[in-house]
């Protein structure tokens, strides 16, 4: 009966690991040549541009402002997500249904068109910068291009339906008479989310936020567009190497940094959940 | 077991005569909801304003502003035949990652449940592998590989749809795996086994008794593949040639460009399309069992 499946998984298996190692594989190599220009590369190995990116410190600080725009994305993401996922989830009305679509169709929709909406929204005659100058909060119109504030909340953008899809399936595999034991007991409902919700959701929680962090280390439009030509993340920066510079090898070095610093990120982050799991910190 | 402490802890001091203090007004309730408007006015106020704003009338430099003055269709009818034809491509696009993700990935996930193969967690975390692989790697990665492909053997991959569809299936491929499996590791084998000793055979048994139980986390994997590959600018920007654009990296450029009114008009037109997918999906298979069924805590 077991053979039966195996047989089913090999070909999956050898399509995706062909693919994978294939893809990476010809990318990382590249990196490890000289730009020629014009798109064409060395014959020698090197490690020139590796040694580029470590001796430069315009490129370090763009890969600290890329770890740090999407950590602050990725917070965010979870504190705005949760409340809604869990309202959802635990809803018994109609109105659920109503409150699911609106999510979908904004995660359905491309980020481009959100960054429309932002553009107008923060528009320097738009009504928002009109009321903060009426009340009094800024002086002059605020405006969030090429602002940090501006590329997290581009990210935002693009993770926070996902986010709510994802943590509404996670709070679903809780089942809701765990909560009702602890609140008959007394628990208060801040006490019951404290000590009931939030531990049990934790696994699932951790893997939400690393596909949400992942989502934001390789999100080249909403940095793009809101970066303002001003700040630049990795993934803009590869882009503009490989596109307007030509230069593949440049920019496999470039992207070779950023799948290396974000696999890093996304190990050391399941090992310390197993540390907590070992420790009796997290159940399940 | 922590949840088990706090419930005797609270057990014990319940003995004690505390009843859960009720307050009049349900401050924390409170807080809840105005939370979660505060998330949902962020999430589609840029929606609401791109729809009001496709709207203006009034040449271009009237066109940002939100509510819209002197509303007019003319926005719409001056859409060029291009944003059509790649609007088009991305829909064909992400239908067939979509069922290329289903075909490899619904194989994939009964593998994984059911074999018995050394290495279990190795070949999961080969299927999960595009999800941690940052979109960009992804875009230039398959652009230099077709590159390859291209000089070894005159294939030309880069800018042809079936270059762009090898990508968008990759990205698509985590989404079905996990959802089919999540379904899948709670299915109940007493089913199987009741339907295979009745007499059916084994093909039978899986396509009537089987398929059918998996069939919500196909959909749900279906559709998150949909979804990533209908919004996705970072693997495609790579991949497309000025002919094969997809939809948003059309726009992407005419906003990086050029602006005109009549990208809201087509924005408003993106959104219209993905709110009757959503009511589609609504119909035939119902969006909460749906997305219930979707990638859990895994």
């Amino acid at each position: 009966m077991n053979a039966r499946w195996n047989l089913v998984l090999l070909p999956s298996l050898l399509v995706c690991a062909i693919l994978i190692v294939a893809s990476q594989y010809v990318f990382i190599r590249t990196s490890f040549y000289h730009d020629l220009g014009m798109g064409r590369t060395g014959t020698e190995l090197t490690l020139t541009n590796y040694i580029r990116f470590f001796s430069d410190s315009f490129y370090l600080k763009v890969l600290v402002l890329t770890v740090r725009v999407s950590g602050w994305a990725t917070l965010l993401t979870l504190l705005l997500a949760f409340p809604v996922a869990y309202l959802i989830a635990r809803m018994h009305s109609r109105f659920a249904m109503w409150l699911l679509a609106g999510i979908v169709v904004a995660t359905f929709v491309t980020i481009v068109i959100k960054v429309y909406g932002i553009m107008i929204i923060f528009a320097a005659d738009g009504w928002l910068n009109r009321f903060l100058m009426w009340s009094g909060v800024t002086d002059r119109p605020y405006s969030v291009f090429g602002t940090e504030v501006g590329v997290v909340m581009g990210l935002m953008h693009f993770t926070l339906g996902f986010g709510v899809l994802l943590l509404y399936s996670v709070v679903h595999t809780i089942p809701r008479s765990f909560e009702d034991a602890a609140q008959i007991h007394g628990a208060t409902r801040w006490r019951v989310h404290w000590r009931v919700v939030l531990p049990l959701s934790l696994p699932g929680l951790t893997v939400g936020a690393l596909m949400i962090f992942n989502m934001c280390m390789g999100a080249f439009t909403s940095a793009a567009l809101l970066g303002g030509g001003r700040l630049f993340t990795l993934p803009v920066l590869v882009q503009r190497v490989v596109m307007m510079e030509v230069q593949y090898s440049m920019g496999g070095a470039l992207a070779g940094v950023l799948l290396v610093v974000t696999l890093v990120i996304n190990l050391v982050s399941i090992m310390l959940l197993r540390k907590l799991r070992a420790a009796r910190f997290v159940v399940a | 077991m922590n949840i088990a402490n706090t419930i005797l802890e609270e057990a014990r001091r319940g003995s004690r005569a505390r009843m859960p203090r009720r307050s009049l007004l349900p401050v924390g309730a409170l807080v809840h909801l105005g939370w979660c408007s505060l998330s949902y006015i962020f999430l589609l106020s840029p929606l609401v304003v791109v729809i009001g704003a496709s709207l203006n009338g009034g040449g271009e430099y009237a066109s940002m502003s939100f509510p819209p003055q002197d509303v007019t269709i003319a926005n719409y009818l001056d859409i060029p035949q291009r944003r059509f034809e790649s609007l088009g491509l991305s829909l064909a696009l992400a239908a067939s990652a979509a069922l290329i993700g289903c075909l490899i990935g619904v194989p994939a996930a009964l593998g994984l449940v059911r074999g018995n193969l050394p290495g279990k967690m190795l070949m999961a975390a080969v299927f999960r592998a595009p999800l941690q692989i940052p979109a960009v790697v992804t875009g230039i990665a398959f652009l230099q590989l077709y590159y390859i492909i291209g000089d070894a053997t005159g294939l030309k991959m880069y800018g042809s749809f079936s270059g762009l569809l090898v990508g968008h299936a990759f990205i698509a491929i985590p989404y079905v795996v996990g959802s089919v499996t999540a379904i899948l590791q709670r299915f109940d084998n007493r089913l199987e086994e009741a339907a295979l000793s009745l007499g059916a055979s084994r093909w039978r048994t899986f396509r009537r008794v089987t398929l059918p139980s998996i069939m919500p986390g196909v959909y749900a994997g279906a559709l998150y593949g949909f979804m990533v590959s209908f919004a996705d600018v970072p693997v495609s920007i790579f991949l497309s040639s000025p002919h094969t654009r997809t939809y948003p990296v059309e726009l992407f450029f005419d906003l990086e460009h050029d602006f005109s009114p009549t990208i809201l008009a087509s924005a408003t037109v993106v959104i219209a399309i993905c709110l009757i997918l959503l009511m589609v999906m609504q119909k035939l298979v119902g969006l909460e069992t749906l997305l219930r069924s979707g990638k859990g805590g895994r």
